[in-house]
């Protein structure tokens, strides 16, 4: 369990949790190429609301995905004052000018535009990626949609094998260090008080411990595997094989089909564009 | 007054997300100066949670933990005082050795204390000494020991704070029976020459039954039974219903009871044991 805790995964038993990994890294991609083309007022409200659905249709409390958007809220707070400031459009209303100041309604559109376009961006990533599937299915997936660049000698199998093991053992070292960490603090180890030499000095007796059993554990790990014959990745089966299904496709058509509606609507829709 | 009380204690790991685990449910328990008091339950059922709370390295959700009649989170600043006189040897305490050699490992803790130089060779002396380990083997590198006598290093570390409550947490998992043995000893040692309040995490009947006075039984997050040694191993068909059993001689005993062979049924450890037949045979040893 502690295993698909790491990361942002939300567990739920929405339909977005169950479509296959490959499908959904697909979907991903697609989505953060619509956003980059919404055009005008029209489809960028279509991609705002395209955004709240997938919250709802993936069953993920809206205060987790919030979290995620906090996180660049200062990134997006300063393009959108550039955009506010610099947007030069003499052909739209002026609505402010002080000294060298103009503020143009064209800039504000730009603006919001921008904010909308990144906010969607992350929700899309992290509803089709991060949020509803676990790091393990997504090196799986990954591995698979990029098998065929090994013809070309990429070694697809061993990176994503090195993957796998990494996100298999962050929370195993997460543990192992809480573990250490209480252990020395039962000796009276401080790690929040004094100065940053201090602290910084405080935590050898943790990382000395931890790369010791990092090490066991590698080498216990690459034992084990070699006793149950791994090899690399020529003729490897795998346990739970990915099979598209049924819903697979309509997700795709469906994220295809509001990709098109965009394109078409940047055409006809009127008002400003950006 | 009790050395240590926890009165009505609850915690839940990860609270407020979709992992929540109610590790503690309204626990209460008094732990005794002068007393090795052992603290059994099958595996999960929050032993190690309950004994992270005694040196204050969880804070409960409700409830209080009292040394000495106060409460330890009175002021959680002071809380590192109460690690220096709560001393906790966690589960596999092997793996938190990180000194160049034993001697400084041991010291780790003292030093920590401020104590001056020369009372802290004396302690790390005396606690090897409980534990066993010879003069030679404190200028060793701690990782060029075998598996027991890290363990034993470990153990020392914590003995050198001389804490007035030495709680360990499973102090013999994994180790082979003379390992287990020399740690008991150890302990017993210290309790004997400190008077402090010990307390011993385990899961096997055998160990309790041969170095606890006084018992905890937890059961799914909360205390199914305490009590002296002999009233706990007494009531052996309720350890049975919560899935522990009874030590291997009582169960002996028993067995012998039901073919016809009268024999006192107090009988715990494998001296007990041998004393009784011997007197059922009428001889002397
Ligand atoms: N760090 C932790 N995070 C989340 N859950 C934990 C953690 N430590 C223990 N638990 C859970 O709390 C419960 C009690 O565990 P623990 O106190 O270790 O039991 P015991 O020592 O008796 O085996 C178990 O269900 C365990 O899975
Ligand atoms: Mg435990």
């Amino acid at each position: 369990m502690k295993s698909i805790a790491f990361g942002q995964y939300y567990p739920s038993n929405s339909i977005m949790h169950r479509l296959d990994p490959r499908m959904k890294i697909i979907m991903g991609i697609l989505y953060i190429v619509t956003c980059f083309l919404c055009k005008n007022v029209i489809t960028f409200g279509i991609l705002a609301l395209s955004a709240l659905l997938l919250i709802i249709i993936s069953k993920i409390p809206i205060k987790i995905v919030l979290r995620s958007i906090k996180a660049i809220i200062f990134i997006m707070i300063f393009t959108a004052i550039l955009n506010i400031f610099w947007t030069k459009g003499e052909d739209y209303e002026l609505l402010l000018s002080w000294r060298f100041i103009n503020i143009y309604s064209s800039g504000l559109y730009n603006a919001a535009f921008i904010v909308i376009r990144i906010v969607s961006m992350i929700i899309g990533t992290g509803i089709f990626l991060t949020y509803t599937t676990t790091p393990i299915q997504l090196t799986d997936g990954l591995e698979q949609l990029l098998s065929p660049l090994k013809v070309l000698k990429v070694p697809v199998h061993e990176f994503a094998m090195m993957m796998t093991i990494a996100l298999r053992f962050i929370p195993t070292i997460i543990e192992e260090t809480e573990k250490i960490m209480a252990a020395q603090k039962a000796r009276g180890a401080d790690f929040s008080n004094g100065s940053l030499v201090k602290r910084a000095k405080a935590l050898i007796p943790v990382l000395i411990p931890l790369f010791i059993s990092s090490f066991r554990r590698a080498g216990e790990l690459a034992t084990a595997m070699t006793c149950r014959c791994y090899r690399g990745g020529k003729g490897r089966t795998r346990l739970n094989v990915l099979r598209f299904s049924f819903k697979d496709f309509v997700a795709l058509f469906l994220v295809i089909a509001f990709g098109t509606g965009i394109v078409l609507l940047n055409i006809y829709a009127p008002g400003y564009t950006m | 007054m009790s050395k240590l009380t926890v009165e009505n204690v609850s915690f839940i790991y990860s609270a407020g997300t979709p992992f929540e685990v109610k590790a503690l449910d309204g626990v209460s328990v008094n732990i005794e100066a002068n007393r090795i008091t052992g603290i059994i339950g099958h595996t999960g059922s929050g032993k190690s949670t309950l004994v992270q709370m005694f040196n204050g390295l969880i804070r409960p959700t409700e409830g209080r933990i009292l040394l000495d009649g106060e409460d330890i989170w009175a002021d959680a600043k002071k809380i590192s005082a109460v690690r220096y006189r709560v001393g906790l040897v966690m589960q596999y305490p092997e793996y938190q050795l990180f000194e160049e050699t034993v001697e400084a490992d041991i010291a780790y803790g003292p030093k920590n204390m401020g104590l001056d130089e020369a009372e802290i060779t004396q302690r790390v002396i005396e606690s090897a000494k409980f534990v066993g380990l010879e003069e030679q083997d404190l200028k060793k590198s701690p990782f060029d020991l075998s598996g027991g006598q890290k363990r034993r290093a470990a153990i020392a570390g914590i003995m050198a704070m001389r804490p007035e409550v030495l709680v360990l947490d499973e102090p013999s998992a994994g180790l082979d029976p003379a390992g287990k043995k020399s740690i008991f000893e150890g302990i017993r040692k210290y309790a004997e020459a400190t008077g402090a309040a010990v307390i011993i995490v385990s899961h096997s009947m055998d160990d309790m039954a041969k170095y606890c006075e006084d018992i905890i039984v937890m059961s799914h997050s909360r205390v199914a039974m305490t009590g002296k040694r002999n009233e706990i191993f007494s009531r052996g068909d309720e350890l049975e219903a919560i899935g522990l059993g009874v030590p291997q001689m009582t169960y002996l005993m028993r067995l012998l009871a039901q073919r016809g062979i009268n024999l006192p049924q107090d009988i715990f450890t494998v001296d007990d044991a041998e004393a009784a037949i011997i007197e059922l045979f009428g001889g002397a040893k």
